[in-house]
């Protein structure tokens, strides 16, 4: 009768946060199954989650603390103590923080407890601290959340009970892996219509009624199209605009002047419109007028205004975005265009969704039904990863304004803790100098260029750039050029890189020969020009090799862990809600959970928030403190069973017995929203009102969509010379072609830069559904499904160039060359190649036998992407980033191929040199 | 006893029921099958060279994806194959020691892996390629639709299906008795005409795959209009005369 | 299919053996053996006749997984072809002994005539039996057809005649009229049985297109996209088998000549009494490696509908 116990935690096989019960036979880790009970994935698991049995004997997890021995990058380490590890560290940050707390460089990847890390940055006093948003998602994130206090990505979903045409917009498996393809099994069950707008047809695409495939880097011209005809045929819902969006708010029209295209104001500051009704300016929030959305109207100073919706219906009405004019650079025909637009008209308007719900909204009318428009779109990476992807989010949300399909029935929802007040939080955290906190989290959301983060030339303050006119709503950092800008900036601005959970000198490097370099040299003096690097990771990475200390973290089956609504929860739009993990087995390495660390760190530090007005440490360990823990008053890394009695959620005193009550609840909270709450968020008095009392939001008034974006416009206006904070010359042209407060469409910035002529051809990446970045070619199963990639071509194209499948081409962009073997297709974009992102490994790493496919035939397209843009001119060149976030542009790379050499080795190049881990015992003294 | 069983009046043929309209290509069926079968009582399937030059190993589940051309039809079809539980099992039928069988009560084809001596004709015989051999056992390993699963009364009701269908995030797999006309996966493959792969091998496979579909929304698009010059269609103009209330 | 050296060992070893046992057994029936040497020759050809099935039964061993269970084998004779070989093939050592006993007792009398019959019976049996095996297997169509079952008794008889030539050119310096005239026959015969199997294969058209593996519409068409892995896996090892159609042209001309022209020949030379004893022994050695040849080819050139998953070619 074997022993057997049954666990449940949530899943870290990727960030999307299934349930699932962990069974343990004799202490052995036997089978990992869904959680039926959790709101994420309802049983289900996909093939990473049921891997993870494997991950958890995977010979590459890191064993013990480890120095570095030999040269940086050589894989020469020492086994050390953590008693000496955690001292190495203290004395260090010790000294960086008495003398200028910027000098640590805090980087986090694929982590979900960025509450904690950025707590951290924010009381050690560093500005330089960011999470992998800025080179995933973050144009995805600021779009929405300056459009509709919301967004795609993780904080968004449609409505898959209702929705009866459904747009998938790039987008191949996102961070809802499974919510995703439960969702498109309901749409089909339901016979809704799903098309996926990608270059590829894989995967969701590949079950998709209708696939599109556009050409890289043109959605937003592609529905800017769409709005074209929507406008023609004049299928906008113009209630809905009035109602929940600034579309009829008066827009200043005074080229030249300080306030031209902002929002003109009354006395009190409050936005104005044109009453048709009383043929009057009034208040644009006041109930019951009749705002115009056309025309001109004169203001009170005797200067031109127009309703921001007229400026909108004039840009977009005209021929350039007719989709005869658009057809050709999408590579979509003009009369698909209109077939989807018309089929997007026909769903939304012929056909409304309507639930006998009564619901009252913000201005306290009281409707006796919930109806909506049911064509939901969901977007990600094939939009964000593109230097233009932030307007063509924006693009994406304006559509749905239009349709009144925001938040309502059969359209895209808001997961709670969503909807928050445009932009969504504070303007980002200040040094306040040794030994100070910020005065805010380090990550904020400027709104007018005195919030940037600059010094007084206009440069910037945070090593990344983010936040300075680089990339003024840089809200996620950049996280893809810190090693760079480290290196340029050398060891006065940065003594020490601190990075957790993200492999940065490889796939989340662009260039990783070029970073590994940066990473590995020395000044005249041998002295490295980033000093000491730190890295926090579980298994034997390419990143690892480069560490001066590598701190060795846990499996997810062995530590607490909190998917906090301070982070990035597991809420729906049927509620809040978040979830722990909880350790199912003991390590049986000399290893610790990197919160615990922080957290002792933060202790030996005596960091405010962490350590008592004695200066003793507050918290024992992770655990202790998402118990203990309070943000603000009330409020906690965990929202469920709050207060002395438990009964408490969202907001009460810390409970004692909380992580109790989770694990009795299958490892989750989750707070079902009443269904008179369940849409019109932004603008639904119940919901905001119970979103208060629960602590996730500050304010309850009315969220009021931008249809245009204002704020936009104060930078540019900056950029045109007025106000005491201006751009620094080299980039006033471009704040002022970029920060257009409604979307904009224009050439990737690479691609106009590079040589089309040379490098006609788009490459992109997907991720596999089977891999999880580069920490899946270590578990035994997931890597006999991709032990390599290979380079998918159309058809046609290789047919030209005489290419057949398994044989071995030369990849070319302006950066370098990359050999790799390809697997033709009809499915693809005749001018697109693709691969799977982050399968080819270096040699050498994740414990790999010298001779793995990984090793020899897997290849990273990264070799060919460069962090810098082709200089333009004398100029530093600038970021290969999206002017206006910073989003790392992965999708903007432009390449050409040829077939490879009948006698070139049949090998993958370029092959860095192997530098597999070597670790020799603690030397003499160290216990 | 390989003799095909005579399936009894009134009893069960249990299978699966694919649905290549949503199957996604995920993998996460193949895998919950190897975890399952990895550890559970129906025994270890090995993997070889686990990180090596040459990772394989044996899975009674693998997905395939192909992409298919013709009118109306072009698109990617991801195709997962597992043991079919054919009626006409000739795998069965060929096995000299009687390891390989199908039950009489409900049509599952199992092999008995104390008995079998890993002769390998049950994998020649099997046209779908859904026998793989167990090279550190020296025993034939398949599909056993996880008879230590469904039929096991500790698991609650909900929980007696295969991994491979608990898991599918697409819910693409379903799975019951073919046998009675009045089951879910019964009246799947009458609604959606549920396909036979390599029919004409008169093997009468249970297992059924669901074809493709596409889904549609008649409309008749706006002939290109002449765009008036202020950018504003005359239809948009009509609109938004009419008054609004905010 | 995986053309496995055990496999084709015992299918060549047991074609000589039994066909060996079939000639004399044949012989006996008939009352047609030499009446000097009688008793000599069943005993030495049934020697020759189970060591050599001893042979090929001890390589199929090999080619089983779990050798030690091996005795199971013998329990699905209803159903299970290669169940009844192992019965027929282990039948066949009692009534072959018994044969050569009562032959080395009583020369030719009556009980020799049956047993030789029996033995006759029985060896054919178990090469019918082996051929069943491939021939019953609908998946592959190179072995599921009219050709397989006759064309294995044919080799049999042909490369047991080639032996059965040779012993009787040992003990009497030459074939002798029958087994001379038999010897040819059966290699005229074989030669011709292998052409017409090889045209017939040829003739043949795939048992199924990709289309009809993932079971969709006809009227569609399907290329393979990924495979579920990258590395050879136990499916394509075994039934993914590919052989060059040059490489397989060539070996086919050349199993024709050393396993059948070559063989005919010298039979002929011995018969006609030139170099007899080296002709016959030529015949049998070239035979033997002929028909080896000729065996890889039967499974190299044998396709798996599995193969189509894989978008290999069948
Ligand atoms: N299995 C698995 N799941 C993951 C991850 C993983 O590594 N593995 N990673 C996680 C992470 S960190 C993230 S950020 C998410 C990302 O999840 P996704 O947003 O799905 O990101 P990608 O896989 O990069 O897919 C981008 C898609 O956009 C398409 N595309 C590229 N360029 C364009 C374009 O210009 N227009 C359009 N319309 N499409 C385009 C590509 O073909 C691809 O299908 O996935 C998360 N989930
Ligand atoms: N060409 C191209 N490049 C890309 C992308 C692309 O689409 N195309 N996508 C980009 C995007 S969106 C992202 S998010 C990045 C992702 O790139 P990274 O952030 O580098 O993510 P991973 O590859 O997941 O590496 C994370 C590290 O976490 C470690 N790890 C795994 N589990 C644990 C754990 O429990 N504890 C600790 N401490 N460490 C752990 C792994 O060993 C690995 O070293 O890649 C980016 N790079
Ligand atoms: S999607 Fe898969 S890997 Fe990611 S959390 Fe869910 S089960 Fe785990
Ligand atoms: S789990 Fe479901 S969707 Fe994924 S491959 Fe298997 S059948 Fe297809
Ligand atoms: S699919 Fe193959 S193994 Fe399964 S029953 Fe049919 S023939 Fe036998
Ligand atoms: S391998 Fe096992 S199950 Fe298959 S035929 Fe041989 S003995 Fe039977
Ligand atoms: S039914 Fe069970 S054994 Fe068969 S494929 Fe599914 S999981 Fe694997
Ligand atoms: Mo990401």
């Amino acid at each position: 009768m074997p022993q057997s116990t049954v666990t449940c935690t949530t899943c870290y096989m990727c960030a999307c946060r299934c349930g699932i019960k962990v069974h343990v036979e004799n202490g052995r880790l036997r089978y990992i199954e869904g959680n039926r009970d959790h709101p994420v994935n309802r049983g289900v698991l996909c093939a990473k989650g049921s891997a993870g049995i494997m991950t958890a004997i995977s010979p590459a997890r890191l064993t013990a603390p480890l120095k570095r021995v030999g040269p940086r990058g050589s894989g020469g380490f020492e086994r050390i103590s953590w008693e000496e590890a955690l001292a190495i560290v203290t004395s260090r940050l010790g000294a960086i923080r008495a003398s200028d707390p910027n000098r640590l460089a805090f980087y986090t990847g694929r982590d979900q407890s960025q509450s904690l890390t950025s707590y951290f940055a924010r009381m050690f006093g560093t500005v330089n601290y960011a999470a992998h948003g800025g080179f995933c998602s973050v144009n995805m994130a600021a779009a929405g959340l300056y459009s509709v206090g919301g967004s795609f990505w993780e904080f968004g979903e449609p409505d898959w009970e209702h929705a009866r045409l459904f747009l998938l917009f790039g987008v191949a498996e996102d961070h809802d892996s499974n919510p995703i393809k439960l969702g498109l099994a309901r749409l089909k069950a339901r016979g809704a219509k799903i098309i996926s707008v990608n270059p590829v047809r894989t995967g969701y695409s590949a079950i998709a009624d209708e696939f599109v495939p556009i050409t890289p880097g043109t959605d937003g011209l592609f529905v800017l199209a769409i709005i074209h005809c929507l406008l023609e045929a004049g299928k906008v819902d113009a209630e809905f605009l009035v109602r929940y969006t600034n579309a009829h708010h008066l827009v200043i029209d005074a080229p030249g002047e300080a306030d031209d295209g902002l929002i003109a104001r009354d006395a009190a500051g409050r936005e104005l419109a044109f009453d048709r009704a009383s043929g009057s300016l009034v208040d644009a929030h006041t109930v019951g007028t009749d705002p115009a959305l056309l025309g001109e109207v004169a203001l009170p100073d005797g200067r031109h205004a127009r309703p921001a919706f007229a400026l909108l219906a004039q840009r977009y009405g005209g021929p350039e975005y007719a989709p005869e004019a658009v057809a050709d650079r999408c590579g979509i025909e003009a009369a698909a265009i209109r077939r989807i637009a018309a089929e997007i008209a026909e769903v939304a308007f012929n056909h409304p969704v309507v639930l006998d719900q009564p619901w009252t909204d913000t201005a306290g009318r009281r409707h006796a039904t919930m109806t909506g428009r049911p064509v939901a779109m969901h977007a990600m990476r094939g939009i964000s990863a593109h230097s233009n992807g932030f307007h063509a989010c924006r693009a994406i949300h304006v559509l749905q304004m239009l349709l009144g399909a925001v938040d309502t029935p059969g359209s895209w929802r808001y997961k709670s803790p969503y909807p928050k007040p445009v932009p969504g939080g504070p303007p980002p955290g200040r040094s306040g100098g040794p030994g100070v906190p910020l005065d805010a989290p380090p990550l904020g959301f400027p709104v007018k260029p005195e919030e940037l983060l600059v010094d007084e030339a206009g440069e910037a303050l945070r090593l990344d750039g983010a936040f300075s006119w680089e990339a003024p709503l840089g809200i996620h950092g950049l996280m893809h050029m810190a090693i760079a800008r480290a290196y340029e900036a050398g060891p006065d601005r940065v003594d020490t890189l601190l990075l957790f959970m993200a492999n940065m000198a490889w796939n989340s490097a662009m260039n990783p020969g070029e970073t590994t370099r940066m990473l590995g040299e020395c000044d005249e003096f041998g002295k490295y020009r980033i000093p000491f690097v730190i890295v926090a990771d579980a298994f034997a990475s390419e990143t690892v090799a480069y560490a001066d200390l590598v701190l060795p973290d846990t499996t997810y089956l062995e530590r607490y862990d909190c998917i906090s609504l301070l982070d990035r929860p597991i809420g729906s739009a049927h509620g809040p809600a978040d979830a722990i993990r909880v350790p199912v087995l003991r390590p049986d390495r000399d290893v610790r959970p990197f919160q615990d660390v922080l957290i002792e760190l933060a202790g030996r530090l005596g960091l405010p928030g962490f350590t008592d007005d004695r200066g003793l440490p507050l918290y024992s360990s992770y655990a202790d403190y998402m118990v203990r823990h309070e943000r603000k008053p009330g409020v906690g890394p965990l929202a469920g069973f709050r207060g002395a009695d438990g009964n408490a959620i969202g907001s009460g005193a810390p409970n004692p017995r909380q992580l109790e009550s989770y694990a009795r609840n299958g490892g989750f909270w989750a707070h079902e929203l009443p269904a008179g709450q369940l849409y019109f968020k932004h603008a639904n008095q119940a919901y905001l009102a119970g979103a208060k009392a629960m602590g996730l939001i500050e304010d309850d008034g009315q969220i009021v969509l931008q249809l245009y974006c204002e704020t936009l416009q104060r930078f540019r206006l900056a950029a045109a010379g007025h106000g005491a904070h201006r751009p620094p010359h080299r980039l006033r042209a471009r704040i002022r072609e970029f920060f257009d407060p409604l979307p904009l469409w224009y050439v990737p910035l690479e691609e106009a830069l590079s040589d089309r002529a040379r490098f006609p051809l788009h490459a992109i990446t997907q991720r596999p559904m089977a891999m999880y970045h580069s920490w899946g070619s270590h578990n035994a199963w997931l890597r006999q499904i991709m032990p390599q990639n290979r380079l998918y071509v159309h058809r046609d194209l290789a047919a030209g160039l005489g290419i057949r499948d398994e044989d071995w081409v030369w990849v070319r962009s302006r950066n370098g060359s990359v050999r790799c073997q390809v697997r033709t297709m009809s499915g693809v974009n005749r001018h697109t190649v693709w691969t799977w992102n982050a399968v080819g490994k270096r040699t050498g790493a994740w414990a790999l036998r010298h001779d793995a496919p990984e090793f020899r035939r897997g290849f990273l397209l990264n070799h060919l992407i460069s962090e810098y843009l082709p200089r333009s001119g004398g100029d530093t060149p600038g970021s290969n980033s999206d002017p206006v976030t910073g989003q790392a542009a992965w999708f903007d790379l432009t390449v050409s191929i040829e077939p490879c050499a009948a006698d070139a080795a049949a090998e993958t190049a370029p092959r860095m040199g192997a530098n597999p881990l070597r670790i020799r015992p603690a030397s003499e003294g160290t216990r | 006893m390989t003799m095909l069983p005579k399936s009894a009046p009134g009893a069960r043929r249990l299978g699966l029921v694919i649905d290549l309209d949503t199957c996604v290509g995920c993998h996460a069926c193949a895998v919950s099958c190897k975890e399952w079968n990895g550890g559970g009582e129906a025994g270890i399937l090995p993997d070889y060279d686990k990180y090596g030059a040459e990772p394989d190993g044996v899975w009674l589940n693998r997905v395939h994806s192909y992409e298919t051309e013709g009118e109306g039809c072009s698109r990617t079809v991801n195709f997962p194959r597992s043991c079919l539980h054919c009626e006409d099992a000739l795998c069965v039928t060929v096995c000299p020691t009687g390891a390989s069988y199908k039950r009489a009560e409900d049509g599952i084809v199992l092999v008995d892996t104390d008995i079998c001596i890993g002769c390998k004709l049950c994998s020649w015989a099997c046209p779908y390629g859904a026998r793989e051999l167990d090279e550190d056992e020296g025993v034939m390993r398949k599909c056993t639709l996880c008879v230590d699963r469904i039929y096991d009364e500790s698991l609650p009701e909900a929980e007696r299906e295969p991994a491979c269908v608990a898991s599918c995030p697409a819910r693409a797999r379903h799975f019951g008795d073919l046998a009675d006309p009045k089951s879910e996966v019964s009246r799947l493959v009458e609604a959606r005409g549920g396909l036979e792969p390599l029919a004409k091998l008169g093997y009468r496979p249970t297992n059924k795959y669901l074809p493709p579909r596409r889904t549609t929304i008649p409309v008749q698009p706006a002939k290109t209009r002449e765009p008036s010059g202020r950018g504003i269609g005359a239809a948009l103009l009509g609109l938004l005369d009419k008054a609004l209330s905010r | 299919m995986n053309p496995a050296a055990s496999v084709l060992l015992l299918t060549t070893a047991t074609g000589f053996g039994y066909g060996l046992l079939a000639w004399i057994g044949a012989c006996a029936a008939l009352g047609s053996l030499p009446p000097a040497r009688a008793s000599m020759l069943v005993l030495a050809g049934v020697g020759i006749a189970l060591l050599l099935a001893s042979v090929g039964l001890a390589a199929s061993m090999l080619h089983l997984g779990r050798k030690a269970r091996a005795w199971r084998a013998f329990s699905q004779w209803r159903s299970s072809w290669l169940s009844r070989e192992a019965v027929a093939s282990v039948l066949a050592y009692p009534v072959a002994i018994a044969f050569a006993v009562t032959a080395a007792r009583d020369g030719e009398g009556v009980w020799t005539r049956v047993l030789g019959l029996a033995a006759l019976a029985v060896s054919l049996g178990t090469v019918l039996c082996t051929a069943m095996i491939y021939a019953s297997l609908k998946p592959i169509r190179q072995w599921h057809n009219a050709h397989t079952a006759p064309d294995y008794l044919i080799y049999a008889i042909f490369s047991g005649a080639m032996l059965f030539a040779l012993i009787r050119t040992v003990m009497a310096g030459a074939p002798g009229a029958v087994a001379g005239v038999a010897a040819c026959a059966a290699a005229a015969l074989a030669l011709i049985a292998k052409w017409a199997y090889w045209r017939h294969v040829d003739a043949q058209t795939p048992l199924a297109t990709l289309v009809e593996a993932i079971g969709l519409p006809a009227g569609t068409g399907a290329k393979p996209l990924d495979a579920p892995h990258f590395t050879e896996n136990f499916v394509l090892r075994e039934m993914g088998f590919v052989i060059a159609r040059r490489h397989a042209t060539r070996l086919r001309r050349i199993a024709l000549l050393i396993g059948f022209v070559l063989p005919l020949a010298f039979s002929v030379l011995a018969s006609v009494r030139l170099f007899p004893l080296a002709a016959a022994t030529l015949a049998v050695v070239s035979a033997g490696l002929g028909l080896f040849i000729e065996r890889w080819l039967f499974f190299a050139e044998a396709t798996h509908v599995s193969a189509l998953y894989y978008g290999r070619g069948i």
